[in-house]
């Protein structure tokens, strides 16, 4: 038996290849008394049932009409011997009868990967960011950006609003309304640029959906999501009749980091 | 004494000159007189003539008058009404007035069609919609220039950029000003629908003549043009050129080689006054120069108004020192002319 070759074989070589085996196959029916087809039946036959038809003697009516008669077997298997050891190079490098002898060995192409996070099983970790990002875990999907799906978002913030800000009241000073607005969380809220750099971005308003360090994702009533930097830009909240303007280039922080910060008072609000 | 540095330097000024005679084929008066849209005053110099001559005083007075609307808010420019019936249908003539173009927003309407608006850096980036930073301020852009042409389809009523433009111009920058107003050639009555919706006054281009005795004058034919137009300002200024010697107030002399006029009569208009009318009134002194007279040459000078935010054909106008913008022809009996465009600094190349 010959080596299987364990390299990706190119496509011409794989043609060569089954044009060899195929004229081996035609070979195989008539019989022949060639040893050099012979080896070669013995090379490709693997199967033991091919083996038997190559060992089967030629038939009498065939000897006459080729003029050639079958040998011993063990005459056969001499000649075999003789002619591979005189056609194969010889090459003192190599072993001519480990290569002879060797068994085919089939060896996977690579080894499949092992999970490599290591799961501490004291303590669910969760996801880390990169199996986060591929699996899309805050990306909203085409068919839920829908304005209409948000509204009760909305609408729950509003109440959360109320809430923290003890009814809002009219009579409510503004001041304190933003002191508690500056520590709250947006996710619900209707946003609008009311100024910015970029005067493409004046003027959009929508429910604010996600709140990211740099930017707000906000979808609009034509169920466009939309991604609106907050840097150089400034956003009106309304609520219950209180407009709000918060200054962006100001607000660049995550919503969980910004309850926890304290806000500086100087500084410029040019844009 | 060591003087600062910028007193020893004076802004850029440019100055085109240009020698032709109208019965050139390729003079191109009438194009340049057509691309200076927004005129503020005309004056003409007319040498040895003690009173203006009937049909110039005639043409002077059938200058278009013009309407003065008070508290306009911008945003009526874009009314459907007043853009069919008036912006296009011919060429209005709209521009802000009392706004300085350093430090104010400033609005024009070109007869073409085009909205120019000039605002400061807050106002644009309230408004929203696309500009250009102004080409006349440095690295910090304080203001920006937005052209519309609102003859577009996208300006057309209800589209994309008409909706755009409107929703900020109501909603956001509430921008009002004076504004002044003039059609050609439907006048009033096109612009009767807006103008009754808000307070506003008709007015007539004011006249002025001024009689001058004994004026020294350059020789035309020889002299440069700077000198030529610096003896002409101050002759309309009424700045004595005698340089004598108890006197400090006006070191301007005359240029050499000179003479003296017996008597100069000056009159200029002053008004929101249409290129079509300056134009006749050109047409009228060449048939006017055309009569045997004593002296055969006349000037015409014509002054764009210094807070227009643009100049010659729509292009960007600002003011650094005085922000002139004007023209002067000079016409001679053999209807050659010498015209002169001039521009401050902060402006561009007049074509």
């Amino acid at each position: 038996m010959r080596h299987r070759c364990v390299k990706p074989v190119g496509n011409r070589e794989r043609r060569r290849r089954r044009q060899e085996a195929g004229s081996e196959l035609e070979f195989k029916t008539h019989v022949c008394c060639c040893v050099s087809v012979f080896c070669c039946c013995r090379r490709v036959c693997s199967a033991k049932m091919d083996e038997a038809l190559v060992r089967t003697r030629i038939p009498q009516d065939l000897e006459k009409v080729l003029g050639v008669e079958s040998q011993t077997n063990a005459k056969a298997a001499a000649f075999t011997k003789a002619f591979l050891k005189k056609s194969i190079q010889q090459n003192s490098r190599h072993d001519l009868d480990g290569m002879l002898s060797h068994k085919a060995v089939i060896l996977g192409y690579s080894r499949p990967k092992k999970d490599k996070v290591k799961r501490n099983s004291k303590r669910a970790k969760g996801l880390n960011a990169r199996q986060k990002r591929a699996m899309k875990v805050f990306q909203i999907k085409p068919e839920h950006q829908r304005y209409e799906l948000f509204l009760p978002l909305h609408e729950l913030w509003k109440q959360y609003i109320i809430d923290l800000c003890n009814g809002l009241k009219p009579t409510s000073s503004p001041q304190f309304v933003q002191q508690k607005l500056l520590k709250a969380d947006f996710h619900g809220a209707i946003i609008t640029v009311v100024r910015s750099k970029c005067p493409s971005y004046v003027g959009t308003t929508g429910i604010l959906v996600q709140e990211f360090k740099h930017v707000f994702k906000i979808i609009t009533k034509e169920d466009k999501l939309k991604v609106i930097p907050k840097r150089n830009s400034v956003f009106a909240v309304e609520v219950n009749g209180f407009v709000s303007h918060i200054y962006g280039s100001r607000f660049e922080q995550r919503a969980s980091e910004r309850s926890a910060k304290k806000f500086k008072v100087r500084g410029t609000i040019d844009l | 004494m060591n003087m600062s540095v910028d007193l020893d330097q004076t802004p850029r000024s440019l100055l085109v000159c240009d020698w032709s005679s109208f019965l050139d084929d390729k003079n191109r008066v009438s194009s340049q007189v057509e691309q200076l849209h927004f005129n503020y005053k005309v004056s003409v110099l007319l040498p040895e003539c003690s009173s203006a001559p009937a049909h110039l005083d005639s043409v002077l007075n059938s200058f278009s008058s013009f309407y003065l609307i008070r508290n306009l808010p911008i945003h009526e420019l874009l009314d459907k009404q007043f853009l069919e019936t008036a912006v296009y249908q011919g060429s209005v003539y709209g521009l802000s007035y009392r706004t300085r173009i350093d430090e104010d927003n400033c609005v024009a309407l070109m007869p073409n069609g085009r909205l120019s608006l000039s605002l400061d850096k807050d106002s644009y980036q309230l408004l929203g919609v696309e500009g250009k930073p102004s080409r006349f301020s440095n690295r910090t852009n304080s203001r920006y220039v937005i052209s519309i042409d609102l003859t577009d389809n996208s300006m057309a009523p209800g589209g994309r950029g008409y909706l755009r433009l409107l929703t900020g111009l109501m909603s956001r920058l509430h921008l009002t000003t004076d504004f002044l107003l003039s059609h050609h050639p439907g006048g009033g009555a096109s612009l009767q629908p807006l103008l009754s919706r808000y307070d506003w006054s008709e007015h007539r281009p004011e006249l002025h003549s001024h009689a001058l005795t004994h004026l020294s004058c350059p020789e035309l034919q020889s002299c440069d043009p700077h000198s030529f137009l610096e003896w002409l300002g101050a002759v309309d200024a009424d700045i004595s050129c005698e340089n004598s010697s108890i006197s400090f107030l006006s070191s301007l002399v005359c240029p050499e080689p000179k003479t003296t006029l017996s008597r100069v009569l000056r009159v200029s208009i002053c008004g929101l006054l249409l290129p079509q009318d300056v134009h006749r009134l050109i047409q009228e002194i060449r048939c006017y120069l055309e009569q045997p007279q004593l002296e055969s040459w006349l000037s015409l000078t014509v002054h764009g108004f210094v807070d227009s935010p643009v100049s010659w054909g729509g292009r960007e106008h600002g003011v650094l020192r005085g922000g002139e913008n004007f023209y002067t022809l000079l016409m001679f009996h053999d209807h050659t002319y010498h015209l002169h465009l001039a521009t401050g600094a902060h402006d561009t190349c007049p074509p």
